[in-house]
């Protein structure tokens, strides 16, 4: 959207409003700057994402140390669900960048420090505000003495710059719940003579052009859309003339254009680009219509491939529609078709998945193959503000699958159990778990028990709380590690420990990991001193599967949706799995 | 459509038209503080394709004189 499509589509919106409505989210703006410009663009892109009343408020500028120590004397924060702080060091600290100009050895030593105060005070306001806080980098001071044009100045400001530029992301990632909107990487971007109006500066302390706030708001948006917007999950390649240039049926493996200099260049380029997102847990797949043989000559033997097969997590050769692919491939790595992105040239195949799988989202190769590499890059399409170990193992644990089922063939359901020599280990969930837990906690579907969904605030402080234990499961088997894949949350009452939370990841189903999960909840309840174990069975329209748990488990029906079992006859290990339990006393 | 500059104002102030003519200004609108000023620059800038100076700016205090300067730029209006 361009500015002024931005700027006339959310006056429509601000004059559609009405009391009524609540907002959705309230998103608060404070800045070393006048920063009201933002709210159009902002506003637009929360639109854009599917929220249905973003509301924007900005504070009264230039306030930082203030809105810090004391929020509620610049902002009511109250119902507040995002606080985005955009600052600069010459707003900040103009009189110190003054002084380091003129040589003032003292002056960056003091910067620092302030700067460092800076992210205390940051720190402050985490502990008094409840909501997300987003935070920006500080962007490369447009001082003319900053600039590097004349040709005698020292290159000291651009070493003052990163070393604060360094300390500033080091510092305020130990932050919990804060994220990082690198400013200064958008002004780098956009290019200081772009982004910077003198003549605004001048009349209203507003330093940038219409344009740069439009590249500021959108971030900014991308950053609040990111926490509830899912983000794709596997990116589905074509391969003749996406993956490589060419026809590999007709132009034979030394045909095709992969190689340093162009066109092979361009696609050499994609394919490290998709590397790259690979390693952040992106998963990849082929879909390509082709002679398996030929195909897999091109890709397992050409020595310009930058893939290679451990990266594909499906592959589709064969002449059946891509359509199909695309479903197949979902099924495969149990994601929805929602979550996969359709790379191809064709504007056939584009087309048709597009129409019979309206979910899957599609990008059209470029004509101009020099563009290809890019055709991903500044995607909002994997947005997400935490990448779990989780996410950055799923394309390890698909191939062990791959595995597992090649082990699974020809062998009865019970050898097959045995043969994976499963180890399972309970423990009291802490803080590098609690992203992990959360996410499991607002996603799992259909082994969920009781389907209650949790802040990751609201986990961490059951953690905290005396009457609760936070219990994560993983497992692991002879082909890999599973991860975290079950949460219990527990809350005692007298002598009984009561299953508030009880879920498991879909991907460790039919291994008896249930059993084994609840032998070792059973114990955590008997060393915790209680006599009773009791469960809740919550049905939603998709958790079936584990009405008949607690029965199968021995457990009795208590009411309607309670059942209990007394620490006696509780569960016990099956056989097959080795188990841990690491809990507090 | 009207007097395209009124129509500008009106849009950006969020004023009905009608209440708007060639003698409003800060001091008779409340709604005409320095953040609308702000917005009703670069919303001018943007609709006619202009690029004020400062000068020009604070010569803007009043619709009339917002129709004035941009006639003087060869902007119809």
């Amino acid at each position: 959207m361009t500015v002024t499509e931005s700027k006339s589509q959310w006056r429509k919106h601000l004059q559609g409003k009405t009391e009524a409505m609540p907002p959705a989210p309230h998103v608060a703006v404070a800045g070393s700057m006048t920063a009201e410009p933002i709210e159009p663009y902002l506003g637009t892109h929360l639109l854009s994402k599917g929220f249905e009343n973003p509301h924007i408020t900005i504070a009264p500028f230039n306030q930082l140390q203030r809105l810090c120590a004391d929020p509620a004397s610049v902002l009511s924060t109250e119902n507040i669900d995002a606080l985005v702080i955009l600052w600069r060091l010459e707003d900040m600290f103009p009189e110190l960048l003054q002084r380091f100009l003129c040589g003032d050895a003292t002056a960056a030593t003091e910067l620092m420090a302030e700067t460092m105060a800076f992210v205390s005070a940051l720190s402050g306001l985490r502990e008094k505000f409840s909501g997300t806080l987003i935070v920006s980098t500080p962007p490369y001071p447009s001082l003319p003495g900053f600039d590097g044009a004349e040709i005698l100045q020292p290159i000291s400001g651009s070493v003052l710059h990163a070393e604060i530029l360094e300390q500033w992301i080091k510092n305020i990632s130990s932050i919990p719940r804060l994220h990082i909107l690198d400013l200064n990487a958008l002004l780098r971007k956009t290019g200081a003579e772009k982004a910077h109006d003198a003549r605004k500066w001048h009349l209203y302390r507003q330093p940038y052009t219409e344009a740069f706030w439009h590249t500021i708001g959108t971030q900014a948006g991308r950053l609040i859309a990111a926490q509830t917007i899912s983000a794709k999950k596997c990116i589905v390649l074509d391969a003749d003339n996406t993956l490589w240039g060419g026809i590999v049926g007709e132009d034979g493996v030394e045909g095709l254009a992969l190689a340093d200099d162009f066109p092979g260049s361009a696609y050499r380029e994609f394919q490290k680009h998709l590397l790259h997102l690979h390693s952040r847990g992106i998963l990849l797949a082929v879909a390509s219509k082709n002679n398996p043989d030929d195909f897999y000559a091109a890709f397992d033997s050409h020595d310009a491939m930058v893939l290679k097969r451990e990266h594909i997590s499906a592959f589709e050769v064969h002449w059946d529609s891509k359509v199909d692919s695309m479903r197949r491939i979902a099924e495969k790595l149990n994601i929805s078709t929602n979550a996969l992105v359709f790379i191809d040239d064709s504007p056939k195949e584009i087309g048709e998945v597009q129409d019979r799988v309206p979910d899957v989202t599609c990008l059209l190769v470029p004509e101009e193959a020099a563009y290809l590499p890019d055709i991903l890059r500044g995607t909002d399409l994997f947005d997400t503000l935490e990448i779990t170990d989780e996410d950055r193992k799923r394309a390890t644990m698909i191939a062990a699958e791959d595995s597992r089922r090649t082990l699974q063939s020809g062998m009865s359901e019970e050898d097959y159990k045995k043969a994976l020599e499963l180890e399972l280990h309970v423990f009291e969930a802490a803080a590098q778990h609690v992203g992990r837990v959360t996410q499991l906690i607002n996603k799992t579907n259909q082994f969920n028990l009781t389907t209650r969904r949790r802040t990751r605030d609201e986990v961490e402080s059951l953690m905290q709380s005396p009457t609760h234990r936070v219990l994560g499961m993983s497992l692991k088997d002879k082909y890999g590690d599973y991860g975290l894949v079950g949460v219990c949350i527990l809350e005692k009452s007298n002598d009984e420990a009561r299953m508030d939370t009880l879920l498991m990841s879909c991907r460790v189903l039919g291994r008896d990991a249930e059993t084994a999960f609840l032998a070792q909840i059973a114990e955590t309840a008997r060393r915790w001193g209680c006599k009773n174990l009791a469960g809740t069975y919550l049905p939603t329209p998709k958790n079936g599967m584990v009405k008949n748990l607690y029965a199968q488990h021995g457990f009795t029906q208590v009411d309607d949706s309670t059942w209990r079992v007394t620490l006696d006859t509780a569960p016990t290990l099956p056989a097959h799995i080795k188990a841990a339990l690491d809990i507090a006393a | 459509m009207g007097d395209a500059l009124i129509q500008l104002f009106s849009e950006v102030l969020d004023v009905d038209a009608a209440e708007l003519n060639d003698n409003t200004s800060p001091d008779n609108l409340s709604k005409w503080d320095s953040l609308a000023a702000m917005n009703l620059v670069a919303a001018i800038e943007d609709t006619f394709d202009v690029r004020l100076s400062t000068k020009e700016i604070m010569k803007m205090s009043s619709i009339g004189l917002a129709r004035k300067t941009l006639q003087e730029k060869n902007v119809k209006v």
